[in-house]
């Protein structure tokens, strides 16, 4: 063991009545480190980020902040501070007053030379220098967002929690400010905890990602990690986009694994998780490993039926008969016309070592997929 | 260009039409208040400047004679500007806790039902109700039982405790339920966020939950304020006429001594002793709530 | 129609009731009512015998069905209004005050509504000054008889020889004591307010009415109970200043505190004395030797009554000593009708509530005009409830 985690859950597991929230989650999150809680509504991401807070108690297991046992600690005793989503920032209290809060309280006292000179730099540090008279209704969603992290930074918490604090923002808003917490949180050093639902976000800004479902991590990683080898057809679903393939195993060699699809095309697919001949299971195949080529080459064939542009990239939506409709990426380079038109016939193929077999049929992980999708949108 | 002119003509038409609407729904509003209010308003401010009858009433005058002798009233004036602010404060202190369990503490599928048991005694008429604590606090009420103890001739009706008790009692309901809606509204997050930031559960109720809650207190505070300066039921049936509120005062001038013309310059002034009053209050509760605007009842 | 059997039977049950309702809409006529009910032939000997219907101008008129009397507490035999109302059809609605000025207050707004009310002595010439009463029709009022009124009490209902107003009962002020609280024995106004101060503290009760509270305490330093001047006045100003503090209520309505026990001693006028005291022995009444209040309540109609006809129909129907005699049996008060007090069994005239001894009687006073509409003694009034 080297140093202790900052944050560690030791067989936690939550109920609320006879709904088990987190189920016996262990989980150790290293010091000074960006970690997202990454997962669909429900699977219990906020209830973990809430235990590390104080504001729910675990009903079985241990919560420990830097190696002490959270136990019986109320929020205001422990050493972390949070954003909560969509900020609660006080309405009654302008900007420097808000800041300053968490300062008022410590035991012994600040002098008040001191709490303003911190509120001062906290808010420089969020970049709202000048703003500490203003009401907080007068400030934009932005603005808010910046206030509220200055009031959680400017206590020094061992770990700054975060509960979707991004939600609330316009894309543009929210692309800028995840480069500024990523800079945010190299500066300072401490671990930050990010509770989001949304992938982009958990891959793009963090060091590590924790994928929750149903009450269990499902798979911690870094980003790379989580795309690339996902731990099981939730987590490959779930994060990034991906074609689900479903067939049977026909054979068996070492990691891989030749799958019959439903066409009766035979591919040749990593291993991930135990499987045996005749199950059934589901190939994953990320749109960015599909290539396209004129037919003939390829392993499968189908027709273009939808083209998206987006400058650096193009997606096309094949339909191959027996197997459905398949996503596919490619890069576009200025002055290579190679971009297919619907109607056209495709051939379809992919680096060996790209598919991924994963036991069980798609059904489970595509709805929580669609699931997800429907609450962002709500 | 006739053909632009035609459109304005039309939208001039519907402009017309909604705001014939609107005076046609607000007219009834209009004509209860004028009826009801602003003549009868009218009439006690003429009556003020009049004199009385020798044998009691109102004689045309104009004189401020009436204001002048406005001292004569002065300890009703202040028996009532004491009282008012100590009833009002006690309701609050029983009516904080009532609304602070009901908003954020009282089970979801109970809380309605305690509710609607608050309000529901407010369908009786207020002289039912102090009738009845007329017998509880009397000798054959709560004193004959305490007698049975052992304690003798304790004397609980007509004390200013009895007063005090009917005038808690009386206002709670619209003390309780404008401080039970502005804590309800109150954000669960901001206790989270001020505990979070290391306030104590004490510090977090003053700091947040009672600041936030202000408006609805001051709303409360100044309804049951308001009617306390015009009190004189219960200070008669629980207090034994030994109380004199600047209602009393009124009662007495216009049913005993028939002193219209002085009746009238006393409520003229305790309308505007009332109008200060509401001000001040939703200046103070604008002012610490840092709410942009305040709904007063 | 043919005639059977049934001719011969009393009304049924409903029938008669739907002739009762017709009766009350007015669509057919007290005679017929009581002829179709069979109730005719019993009710006109009655009539006679008890001289309820013995004029012509009470059958002529339309009663309607209802009206209203402005009167005392604890002051009639609800059977009374009942039985009125089975007589004639007309209910009565009962309004009671705490004090004349009350009253006057209300008749002087206009609009009150009532038929008939009860002003004591003191305050009719104010009435008729004012014209808001009615200078009665004495043919409508058959059953009063002026001959057999005692004249000490009837001489305020009339004003320059006619009649505004007919007397009820008459009584006096004095106060009652629970004997069995306040030991001591008393009989003087200055024992009733040292005493207030002292083993009654906090037990004792006032009127919240001028005349008796100023004048009870003017008795204290033994000036007139209607007295207007200004240094009486303000030695009573004091006394009551002092006792202020010291008392259980200012109030009017002071049977309820002393029935339970709350109150040992009020001021108390004769009818509430004497059933204070037929209810609970121990309680006694008491008349100040230095004198007090003797008063005459009397009936009198407003000028403005919306159902005069039925006014004068229950004021005749009051005026029957048969009638009053309940009257008086029930409130307590003493009648000023010989008739009346032929009719009032001996331990009732031997009462010394209703009928004190002579030498008690003597030093009353009646209530003087002047302090109905004194401001100086209002604003005492007020001063001393506001202190």
């Amino acid at each position: 063991m080297t140093a202790v985690p900052d944050i560690e859950f030791r067989a936690v597991t939550k109920r609320y009545g006879a709904v088990t929230a987190v189920s016996g989650i262990d989980l150790a999150i290293p010091p000074s480190a960006f970690v997202a809680l990454l997962g669909p509504s429900g699977c219990g991401k906020t209830t973990c980020l809430r235990m590390i807070g104080g504001f729910e108690q675990p009903s079985e297991g241990q919560v420990l902040i830097r190696g002490r046992d959270m136990a019986g600690t109320p929020p205001y005793r422990r050493p972390v501070n949070m954003v909560f989503q969509q900020y609660a920032l006080f309405p009654h209290l302008d900007v420097e007053e808000n800041i300053s809060y968490g300062l008022r309280q410590a035991r012994p006292r600040l002098s008040s030379r001191d709490i303003s000179s911190r509120a001062g730099e906290a808010l420089a540090m969020v970049q709202l220098a000048g703003y500490g008279r203003r009401k907080i209704h007068e400030l934009s969603g932005g603005q808010q967002q910046r206030v509220a992290l200055a009031r959680a930074l400017v206590n020094k918490p061992a770990v700054l929690l975060l509960d979707e604090p991004l939600a609330a923002l316009d894309k543009k808003l929210r692309t800028d400010m995840q480069i500024e917490l990523q800079n945010l949180q190299r500066e300072i050093g401490i671990t930050f905890v990010l509770v989001t639902h949304d992938q982009e976000e958990a891959l793009s800004m963090s060091d590590f990602v924790c994928v929750m479902n149903g009450g269990r991590v499902v798979q911690l990683g870094q980003p790379s990690e989580i795309y690339d080898e996902p731990a099981d057809l939730f987590v490959a679903d779930f994060v990034g986009k991906t074609n689900l393939l479903s067939g049977k195993v026909a054979g068996l060699s070492g990691d891989l694994a030749d799958v019959a699809l439903a066409d009766g095309t035979v591919i040749s697919a990593r291993k991930r998780g135990p499987l045996s001949r005749g199950e059934a299971v589901s190939v994953s195949l990320r749109p960015e490993s599909l290539s396209l080529s004129a037919p003939g080459n390829g392993s499968l064939k189908g027709i273009v039926r939808n083209r998206i542009f987006l400058g650096s990239t193009a997606e096309y939506a094949i339909e191959v008969q027996g197997i459905g409709s398949l996503l596919a990426k490619a890069d576009h380079v200025i002055g290579q016309g190679n971009l297919f038109k619907p109607g056209e016939p495709v051939a379809i193929g992919f680096a060996a070592g790209a598919p991924l077999a994963f036991p069980g049929p798609k059904n489970n992980g595509t709805n929580q997929r669609e699931d997800q999708h429907a609450e962002i949108l709500s | 260009m006739s053909a632009g002119s035609q459109p304005a003509l039309s939208m001039r038409g519907s402009l017309f039409r909604k705001n014939f609407i609107t005076a046609l729904l607000l007219a009834p509003a209009a004509l209860w208040l004028v009826v009801f209010l602003v003549l009868p308003f009218v009439a006690i401010a003429i009556f003020s400047v009049g004199e009385r009858a020798p044998e009691g009433g109102y004689q045309a005058a104009l004189t401020f004679a009436q204001y002048a002798n406005l001292p004569a009233r002065a300890t009703a004036f202040w028996n009532t500007m004491v009282l008012a602010p100590a009833g009002a404060l006690a309701c609050l202190l029983v009516a904080y806790p009532v609304a602070y369990y009901l908003a954020l503490r009282a089970p979801d599928r109970w809380r309605l039902i305690l509710l609607a048991l608050i309000v529901i005694p407010f369908w009786t008429s207020l002289l039912m109700r102090t009738y009845a604590w007329m017998y509880i606090l009397g000798g054959r009420g709560i004193p004959a039982l305490l007698a049975y103890v052992g304690i003798e001739d304790l004397r609980l009706i007509n004390t200013p405790g009895a007063v005090l008790l009917g005038i808690v009692y009386g206002y709670l309901p619209l003390m309780i339920l404008p401080i039970y809606v502005s804590l309800e509204r109150l954000d669960r997050r901001l206790l989270e966020a001020s505990a979070d930031l290391g306030a104590t559960p004490l510090s977090t109720f003053l700091g947040v939950t009672l600041r936030l809650s202000l408006p609805g207190v001051m709303t409360g505070f100044s309804l049951v304020m308001i009617l306390l300066l015009g009190e004189y039921l219960i200070p008669t049936l629980l207090g034994g006429g030994k109380v004199f509120f600047i209602g009393n005062a009124l009662v007495d001038l216009f049913l005993q001594s028939r002193n219209w013309p002085f009746g009238s310059a006393i409520a003229i002034t305790l309308v505007l002793v009332s109008v200060v009053v509401l001000t001040v209050a939703n200046r103070i509760s604008t002012r610490l709530s840092g709410a942009r605007r305040v709904d007063l009842i | 129609m043919p005639k059977s059997y049934r001719d011969g039977l009393p009304i049924t049950p409903d029938k008669f009731v739907d002739q009762l309702m017709r009766l009350k809409r007015g669509s057919i006529s007290r005679r017929d009512f009581l002829g179709l009910t069979g109730l005719g032939v019993a009710t006109a000997v009655m009539a006679r015998e008890l001289g309820i219907m013995p004029t012509q101008a009470f059958a002529a008129e339309n009663l309607g069905d209802r009206m209203s009397i402005a009167t005392w507490p604890n002051y009639h035999d609800p059977q009374t209004f009942e039985n009125f109302k089975a007589d004639t059809g007309v209910a009565v609605e009962v309004n009671v005050f705490g004090s004349n000025e009350e009253m006057l207050a209300k008749l002087q707004a206009g609009g009150s509504g009532w038929s008939l009310f009860v002003p004591t002595n003191y305050t009719i010439s104010t009435y008729k000054k004012l014209g808001i009463i009615e200078a009665l029709d004495m043919a409508k009022l058959g059953n009063f008889d002026g001959k057999s009124e005692d004249s000490r009490f009837t001489a305020e209902g009339t004003i320059d020889g006619t009649i505004y107003a007919v007397p009820k009962n008459w009584g006096t002020t004095g106060f009652a004591v629970n004997t069995k609280k306040l030991t001591k024995p008393m009989s003087s106004w200055k024992e009733f307010w040292d005493t207030a101060m002292a083993e009654g503290d906090g037990r004792a009760m006032v009127h919240d009415y001028q005349l008796t509270t100023i004048g009870n305490a003017l008795k204290y330093h033994g000036y007139s109970f209607n007295s207007l001047k200004q240094d009486e006045l303000a030695k009573a100003e004091e006394l009551l200043l002092k006792v202020k503090p010291h008392l259980f209520a200012v109030s009017s309505d002071y049977q309820p505190g002393m029935r339970a026990g709350d109150a040992w001693m009020t001021m108390c006028w004769t009818n509430d004395g004497a059933q204070l005291h037929r209810d609970i022995p121990e309680i006694a009444y008491v008349l100040g030797k230095e004198g007090g209040e003797i008063w005459t309540d009397f009936y009198a109609i407003p000028k403005d009554a919306p159902n005069k006809p039925a006014g004068y129909a229950l004021l005749n129907y009051l005026m029957n000593p048969k009638v009053a005699v309940k009257e008086h049996l029930a409130n307590g008060a003493p009648s000023t009708d010989a008739r009346v007090n032929a009719l009032l069994p001996k331990e009732v005239l031997d009462n010394p509530i209703l009928y004190p001894a002579a030498d008690l009687l003597k030093p009353l006073e009646f209530g003087a005009a002047a302090t109905l509409t004194d401001p100086g003694r209002a604003e005492l009034m007020a001063r001393f409830k506001s202190a």
